[in-house]
């Protein structure tokens, strides 16, 4: 019959698979097309009259089944978003199918009509894709981890240098304590005045030395980044008590600035201290053959309009305006930097030191901690005077600490436990 | 006549209890000066029998102090101790201590019995 042939050659030109059931005759093939052929690799003369048992193993048959006998009891269409089909030859086809029960009035059957797509080039290309981010988010972790173990090499370097002077500052506090004991064991008259003041000072003593210590050890620690709320004041102290000895030595004097009421800034204090330890020691060193060493520390806040206006719009890729920003600045009156050198100082290994005194490293990790905290440093030669100016700035609101990924992406920093506000994205 | 000792350190809590120290069988008498700039006034004003004199102060070292000592003719006789707290002896052969020709270095913490041997040999009661 024409009709029935018109039917037929649109069935088989179709571009999906497409097939039909009869539910009432053991759901044997009653419609198999072309492209079913092709996706199955069976023929129609094969597939008619037949079930899924006679044609699929008894797993497939019995799943194909399964999702016949919902959509009959539904009584409405199922769409099946991926299933698998093994053909003959093992290759495995992915198909996107909907399964629609049809009830054929004139012949009282129950059917179940089946449109199949194939979707295997897809799937393949999306596992792929999968595969491919997978190995992009493993190198980005592995970089990020190789950045802290270098972070902490940098950190060990500077542990190194600064042992001797640590240890010395250790030692007066031992020393006074050494000298209590001798006055104190040689027996005391009951109205000797001077106990009282000797117990106090060995107390004091026992507590610098406990103080200098924990720092040393605290600074010491290898804990992956955890930021919290913090007062910039107490990292200028902890700093400073580790790098006395090195500004005693030097002769540098130091003149510490903070704004009345600076906000708190979200610091990791022993990756912070490892920052301003690099700035301080290199100030030290760049002002050697000076007569009067000086370094200031100053730090303030302003909102992000007027760094913008002081430090040049490239600010406006890290925080968004209106936010407000700490700025710290380490100033030095040392020899300043030679302009063929500007463009590498941050480069790692760069160093103009000799070897044993610079790696080359202090000032690349810390512009990485810094943006680790959402921050940018640089350096540059003051404006007027002689000498090299660091300047941080961080941000005071976890929400502003973007962080620009290996990826491209802006991530939003993870937030500390004692904060809930903000996404809470890890970074690491 | 107790002996006049210069103690010359920036350590305030140090210098108090060695003075303490010194002072207790009534053999010494000490004078503390914890600004290192200005210790050789002090010396020409307490004309000590020995100075104690540490090595790492700001301003001045130890070793600037021992210079313009060496370079006073009433004031470079008098004998002088250096007390360090260097922790790397190394430090002392390459730093201010070797080129100032010192008599005698101590290591901080100071051993006192062995500090009172030293100024009874180099600063003999009279
Ligand atoms: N405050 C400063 N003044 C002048 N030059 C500086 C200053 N800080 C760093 N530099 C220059 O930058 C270089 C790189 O510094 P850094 O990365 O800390 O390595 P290192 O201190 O080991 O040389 C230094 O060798 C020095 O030339
Ligand atoms: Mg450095």
């Amino acid at each position: 019959m024409e009709e029935h042939s018109i039917v037929e050659s649109v069935l088989d030109n179709l571009p999906v698979a497409l097939f039909a059931k009869d539910a009432t005759d053991d759901f044997r093939f009653i419609l198999w097309n072309k492209k079913q052929e092709e996706v199955t690799t069976i023929r129609a003369e094969k597939a008619l009259g037949k079930n899924d048992y006679h044609l699929f193993s008894q797993e497939s048959a019995d799943y194909f089944r399964s999702v016949d006998k919902a959509v009959i009891k539904r009584g409405s269409l199922m769409k099946v978003p991926e299933e698998i089909i093994e053909t003959k030859n093992g290759r495995e086809v992915h198909l996107r199918t909907v399964k629609i029960p049809v009830h054929d009035k004139e012949s009282g059957r129950l059917l179940v009509v089946g449109i199949s797509e194939d979707i295997t080039e897809q799937v393949k290309s999306r596992e792929q894709l999968e595969r491919l981010n997978r190995h992009l988010v493993q190198a980005n972790q592995e970089l990020q981890q190789t950045q802290m173990q270098l972070i902490q090499a940098e950190k060990l370097e500077s542990i190194g240098r600064l042992a001797a002077g640590v240890a010395h500052e250790v030692k007066n506090p031992l020393a006074l304590l050494l000298l209590g004991v001798d006055y104190l064991s040689q027996g005391i008259e009951p109205d000797d005045p001077n106990v009282e003041k000797i117990l106090q000072q060995m107390r004091d003593a026992v507590e610098r030395a406990d103080r200098i210590v924990r720092g040393l050890v605290d600074f010491s620690s290898q804990r992956s980044l955890s930021r919290e709320p913090t007062q910039l004041s107490r990292v200028i102290d902890e700093v400073l008590l580790l790098v006395k000895h090195e500004l005693t030595r030097s002769n540098t004097k130091v003149n510490v600035r903070i704004e009345k009421d600076l906000p708190l800034v979200f610091l990791d204090m022993s990756k912070f201290e490892q920052v301003l330890i690099n700035l301080i020691i290199n100030a030290v060193h760049a002002m050697a053959g000076v007569e009067s060493k000086l370094i200031k520390i100053r730090a303030r806040s302003e909102s992000l309009e007027e760094v913008v206006k002081n430090q040049g719009a490239r600010k406006r890729e890290v925080f968004r305006s209106g936010d407000r920003v700490v700025i710290l600045e380490i100033i030095d009156n040392g020899h300043g930097i030679a302009p063929s050198d500007a463009n590498r100082l941050f480069d790692p290994f760069f160093t103009t030191k000799a070897t044993g005194v610079g790696t080359g490293l202090g000032l690349s990790v810390a512009r990485r901690i810094v943006e680790l905290h959402g921050g940018e440093l640089t350096l540059e030669n003051r404006e007027k005077d002689p000498g090299a100016v660091a300047r941080l700035i961080l941000p005071t609101k976890l929400e502003t600490a973007k962080v620009r990924t290996v990826t491209g992406r802006v991530k939003t920093e993870e937030t500390p436990k004692e904060i809930d506000t903000g996404p809470s994205d890890l970074t690491s | 006549m107790p002996r006049k000792i210069l103690l010359v350190d920036d350590e305030a809590g140090f210098t108090e209890l060695l003075k303490m120290n010194l002072e207790r069988s009534g053999a010494f008498e000490v004078r503390i000066e914890n600004d290192s700039t200005k210790a050789v006034a002090a010396a020409r004003e307490f004309s000590p029998d020995a100075i104690l004199l540490d090595v790492v102060m700001p301003e001045m070292d130890g070793g600037d102090v021992q210079a313009q000592l060496q370079a006073n003719p009433l004031l470079a006789r008098i004998p002088v101790v250096m007390l360090t707290a260097l922790v790397d002896s190394t430090e002392l052969s390459e730093g201010a201590v070797a080129q100032a020709g010192t008599q005698m270095v101590l290591p901080k913490p100071v051993n006192l019995p062995l500090l009172l041997r030293v100024l009874d040999e180099i600063a003999p009661a009279a």
